[in-house]
Formats: C-alpha cells, sequence, structure tokens
C-alpha cells in the first residue's frame, strides 16, 4: 500500500526538488562514453541477419538500387539459361552425329 | 518492410524466368531435331547446310544404302556361321576354311565399298563446300577409325611396336 501523500506535503517536496542542485561535477568526458555504451548494446544485439535486412531495407529503399538488382539478376539468368541451352545444344549435336555415323557404318551399327 | 521484400523476391524469379527462358528458346532447334522423324539425318541437314532439294535426295539415297547393306551383313553373318562350322571340326587351316576367310574379308570390303560410295554420292549430292567437309567428317569417323579403335583398345587383336 502507497502511503497517502498529503498536497501540503506535495508541493513541499516539489518545492525541494526544484531548489536541489548538483554539486559535484560530472567525470571527465562523460557525455562520450555514455554514447559508446549505447553504441556497444546496439552492435552486440545486432545479429547478421538483422544487419542484412537493415541494409537490404536501406539499399531497396532507394529506387535506382532495386531497379539494378533487378535488371542484374535478369541479365544473369538470361546469360546463364542461353550459356546452358548452348552446352546441351553442343551435346545433343555430338550425340546425333555419332548416332548418324552408327547408322551408316556397319562395324559401329548394332546388328540390323 | 515489405517492399524491399518484393524487390528481393522479384529479383529472383526474374532471374528464374529470364533463365528458364533462353533455355527454352536457345535449345528449341535442337528440341525440333529430336522431335523429326529422322533425328540423325535431320541433324545431317542442319550441320551441312543442306536445302531441302538435295536433303529429299540424301534420305532416299540413305534408304536404298540401309536396305542393301542390310543384305550385305545378312550374307556376312551366314558366311560367318558357316565358317564357324568349319572351326567346329578343324585342327588346322584346310583349304575349305582358307576359302571361307576369304569370302568373308571379300563381302566385308564390298560392304566398306559401299559405304564409302554412299558417302561418295551424298557428299556430291551436298553443296560443293559442305560436301568436302561431309566426306572428310564422316571417313575420319568411319574407315579412319577402325585401326585406332583396334590399337587403343587393351585387349586389341594386335599392336604396333616401334622397337
Amino acid at each position: 500500500m502507497k502511503p497517502e501523500i498529503s498536497s501540503e506535503e506535495n508541493s513541499a517536496l516539489r518545492k525541494i526538488l526544484r531548489e536541489w542542485k548538483v554539486g559535484s561535477p560530472l567525470a571527465p568526458r562523460f557525455d562520450e562514453q555514455v554514447w559508446q555504451r549505447i553504441a556497444r548494446a546496439e552492435d552486440t544485439a545486432a545479429t547478421p541477419w538483422i544487419l542484412f535486412r537493415n541494409w537490404m531495407a536501406e539499399a531497396f529503399a532507394r529506387p535506382a538500387m532495386a531497379v539494378g538488382y533487378v535488371t542484374v539478376l535478369l541479365l544473369a539468368g538470361l546469360i546463364a539459361g542461353s550459356w546452358q541451352a548452348r552446352a546441351s545444344s553442343e551435346r545433343a549435336g555430338a550425340a546425333l552425329g555419332s548416332r548418324y555415323v552408327q547408322m551408316v557404318d556397319p562395324y559401329q551399327m548394332p546388328r540390323h | 518492410m515489405k517492399r524491399p521484400w518484393l524487390v528481393l523476391a522479384g529479383g529472383l524469379a526474374a532471374a528464374l524466368l529470364a533463365y528458364g527462358g533462353s533455355y527454352f528458346i536457345g535449345s528449341a532447334p535442337c528440341r525440333s531435331l529430336e522431335d523429326s522423324k529422322t533425328p540423325e539425318l535431320a541433324w545431317l541437314q542442319k550441320e551441312f547446310h543442306i536445302p531441302d532439294a538435295e536433303f529429299t535426295r540424301i534420305s532416299k539415297l540413305h534408304e536404298d544404302y540401309l536396305a542393301g547393306c542390310a543384305e550385305r551383313c545378312r550374307r556376312i553373318d551366314a558366311k560367318n556361321a558357316d565358317l564357324q562350322k568349319m572351326l567346329a571340326g578343324a585342327g588346322a587351316v584346310t583349304p575349305g576354311i582358307e576359302q571361307a576367310l576369304l569370302d568373308a574379308a571379300r563381302l566385308r570390303a564390298e560392304c566398306q565399298k559401299a559405304m564409302l560410295q554412299h558417302f561418295y554420292e551424298v557428299s556430291q549430292t551436298m553443296p560443293p563446300e559442305q560436301g568436302r567437309r561431309y566426306l572428310a567428317w564422316v571417313t575420319a569417323r568411319t574407315l579412319g577409325s577402325q585401326h585406332a579403335i583396334m590399337t587403343s583398345d587393351p585387349h586389341a587383336a594386335h599392336e604396333h611396336r616401334s622397337e
């Protein structure tokens, strides 16, 4: 149970608090140390995932960056697909060439 | 916070679609070769840039050659069967065996002669430059390869030694 404080006591407390002054000086570079502690606390909380998420949110918020990212992936997909198609076409062409030779050469063909 | 994820997923989806699309378009000619009635001949036409009229003639030559080839193979098989019968009861090379070996060799030579003749006919039906390229290509893989196969095989019938 909180003790009841009368309005008279309350106003007296306020008066004393207003008159109270801190006499002792702050430690040297107090502000800087406080900010450093805040920064350290934030660093320990930031996992790679959070860092990535923050980076992504920041990067893709810029339209130029978002368009660039999509364009690069689009081009990479196009190049990889056409390269793969070319390689598999070459393989299939070589296989068909061998099959042609097997058809016409009685010493390479499966028995009639 | 949704927008960055949409951009990330959109980029990945665009890459996948681009990959699939370019692969599909790039491999379409090859698929059409495989889907044709005679993929090997379709490949020949594409590889050696044979016009349609010439290709029709080459298809006919090919068909006729294969029919003759089957008949020659049947004769070689029959001759080999005769030879096997003779070898079963023989203790030495008899005149009969020698004659059968000569006949089998003659049949094989006939077979190769017909094959070479077919290559010449096909090459002469092609545009000249492609005909020369075809002839060099096909002879290297048929007549040129047989001895190489024999000598490269660890169980080859014979080996050449330069001692």
